[in-house]
């Protein structure tokens, strides 16, 4: 480029407009700028392809010592879904958050690679496969994510409809206590309509993240402002204490009724963590873990159930709790299949993970520890770390408090999942049904996650449009 | 398939994993989520009042590369192209975000009450879309764009696209801000 000595007039030719005439007649506010955050997406989002595809190559080489090409190619229909995503949102959303897609992707395709490799074990092909399922409910999240991310260019929109939000969020959750569904393995979270099991309870955790958002941008100031001191912890006041019995009571009520332990304490937790964020008084959580405590150890003495759960849990390898009917055997093969993996684990398709009962859904992190070891395990949780992080950060930088709630409610919905499952799989507390969020198998958690990622997506969108100071 | 091509799979199979692992946390590292403003300590943001010494302001980015005393040198004629001003930082001297600085990058920098633009100055005096900054070869140049009540670089009224110096002041409405490098 040429020296300029003047600063003005030159630069000012350079674009196209007369140095002398008032500039303000050719100027558009607005500039298109590269997308940049779309390209560092892009990238990302190759390198998660070369890993979900890898795995499913792998799979059938460790499995069957040979490659089958329909398969690779099914298997890869999630991740060319995966570039459509991204293509749609250089066209809708630019500024959107660059990893999201590439984490979820990723590990989506994990998740799909285990569980196809698990129905192999079993000797199951074709569309008995349950990883050939799992593809076709991938592709169905997708496509909604997809369809979020279009319809909902706004989400101050979910906060007019926080009161509908409640009410389907309570009707996905009752919906299983209907009784012409069954109870399946002792929990009455599931719907079976014809081939296809549901879980109503996975989309119900967005519609009430998307409540409890919107009903504390307006409770907040009374939940937060009012109450007397004491012991150094502002407590409040009876009456505003209302939100938190009802969802008590109602996460009770699951426990009690459904039978599983995962969700109430999914719901609760992610109540807690929103009320705590809206007011940022530790009341509430203190307030909060002491009911839930005391509800659980109360439940753990009546409930013959969580009574199981929490001898199975401290006394695993126990030999009479080992071989009873509903003991410890599935959680002490989970961790034999742990031990066996070791550091690098046996390798794709060569291990033994079919062994442990459940191990695509509820066990497919002691199946990834098998066969990926330590190593893959951590790399897996470094990507959850990741993800939820991004989504808080998401939270953290919104512009508008709803959005704000929004993002933290939705990405620690995740964390405390994740928490839960792998925390229940490795012995840390008591094991609980819930699915690993995008590896397990089961079509609403795909959904109800890929949802998820959608709505961070256009949270994270108008995060980067936003000022980046204001001044009044 | 032999043993040893399906160990070295398995491992390059987990070493690609970490790749990606790394690939992420190295794009967050570079793409932090926008520019972030920060509040300067209260010694200096009172040091930081219209003309600061150089020594006054902190200085992270290039410590070396103090303002030249040609950049520096105090009243300028606003009309007259001043020296090129490589400014990293725009602080804020004066109203009621007093001490505030944003990290310029090179894309422009928009003001005015507007919510679209990227520094919002909400009083009554600024306009919707009120001015905006530029980074052309030379350095920041800032345009009025017809707002009703100006914006004046160092006293005098800016008309046309004029260079900003390094620590000089730019007053829109209620507000004084300078470069800073």
């Amino acid at each position: 480029m040429r020296p300029v000595t003047d600063t003005t007039a030159p630069v000012a030719t350079e674009r196209g407009t007369s140095p002398r005439q008032p500039i303000t007649q050719t100027i558009r506010i607005r500039l298109r700028e590269p997308a940049r955050a779309r390209n560092i997406e892009l990238v990302l989002l190759l390198l998660a392809i070369v890993v979900a595809v890898g795995a499913i190559v792998l799979v059938q080489l460790g499995v069957n010592g040979r490659t089958d090409d329909g398969m690779i190619l099914l298997a890869s229909l999630p991740p060319a879904l995966a570039l459509l995503i991204h293509v749609a949102l250089r066209v809708v959303a630019r500024d959107a958050d660059p990893f999201l897609v590439p984490i979820g992707t990723a590990l989506n395709g994990l998740g799909i690679a285990m569980i196809y490799r698990i129905g192999l074990a079993d000797g199951a092909e074709g569309w008995d496969n349950s990883g050939v399922r799992q593809i076709v409910w991938t592709l169905l999240a997708m496509v909604a994510a997809l369809a979020t991310i279009l319809v909902l260019r706004n989400h101050r929109v979910l906060l007019r409809y926080r009161f509908i939000a409640m009410f389907v969020g309570i009707g996905l959750l009752l919906l299983p206590m209907l009784p012409f569904f069954e109870a399946v393995n002792g929990a009455r979270v599931w719907i079976q309509i014809g081939p296809f099991n549901f879980q109503p309870g996975e989309l119900a955790k967005i519609a009430l993240a998307v409540f409890f958002a919107g009903y504390l941008v307006t409770a907040r100031d009374s939940l937060s402002l009012v109450g007397r001191r004491v012991l150094g912890l502002r407590l409040p006041r009876a009456r505003d204490l209302g939100p938190i019995l009802v969802v008590f009571a109602a996460s009770m009520a699951v426990l009690v009724f459904q039978r599983d332990l995962g969700t109430s304490l999914l719901y609760f937790g992610l109540f807690l963590v929103m009320i705590y964020v809206a007011t940022g008084r530790a009341s509430w959580i203190v307030l909060g873990l002491v009911l839930f405590f005391g509800g659980a150890i109360v439940a753990s003495q009546t409930l013959e159930y969580v009574n199981g759960r929490f001898t199975a849990w401290l006394s695993p390898f126990d030999p009479a709790l080992y071989d009873e009917r509903g003991g410890s055997y599935q959680l002490v093969q989970g961790l034999f299949g742990l031990g066996n993996g070791g550091l690098v684990g046996s390798g794709l398709g060569e291990g033994r993970p079919d062994l442990t009962p459940l191990a695509e859904s509820d066990y497919i992190m002691s199946a990834m520890g098998e066969e990926l070891g330590l190593v893959g395990v951590f790399a897996i949780l470094a990507l959850y770390l990741l993800m939820v992080s991004r989504g808080f950060r998401i939270g953290f930088t919104g512009q508008d408090d709803f959005g704000r709630l929004l993002g933290v409610g939705l990405s620690f919905v995740i964390a405390l999942q994740v928490f839960i499952v792998i925390g229940g799989v490795t012995r840390v507390i008591p094991l609980t049904g819930l699915t690993t969020p995008f590896l397990a198998a089961g079509g609403s958690s795909l959904l109800a996650n890929w949802i998820i990622v959608a709505i961070l997506l256009r949270l994270s969108d108008s995060v980067r449009s936003a000022p980046r100071l204001v001044v009044e | 398939m032999s043993e040893l091509t399906l160990l070295v799979l398995r491992l390059a199979f987990l070493a690609v994993l970490w790749l990606f692992v790394f690939a992420v946390v190295y794009a967050l590292r570079t793409d932090l989520f926008g520019q972030r403003t920060r509040r300067m300590p209260q010694e200096q943001a009172a040091a930081a009042s219209p003309f600061p010494t150089a020594q006054a302001a902190p200085e992270p980015v290039v410590p070396a590369a103090r303002p030249a005393p040609a950049a520096a040198a105090p009243p300028r004629n606003s009309s007259a192209p001043g020296a090129p001003s490589d400014a990293r930082r725009l602080v804020i001297t004066s109203g009621a975000k007093e001490g505030m600085e944003l990290e310029l990058s090179t894309d422009q920098l928009t003001i005015g009450r507007s919510g679209e633009s990227g520094l919002v100055i909400r009083d009554d005096y600024t306009s919707t879309h009120h001015a905006r900054l530029m980074h052309w070869d030379t350095g920041w140049v800032i345009q009025d764009l017809d707002s009703t009540n100006g914006t004046y670089l160092d006293g005098q009224r800016v008309v046309l696209p004029t260079p900003v110096p390094l620590n000089t002041p730019v007053k829109i409405g209620t507000t004084t801000f300078e470069l800073r490098r």
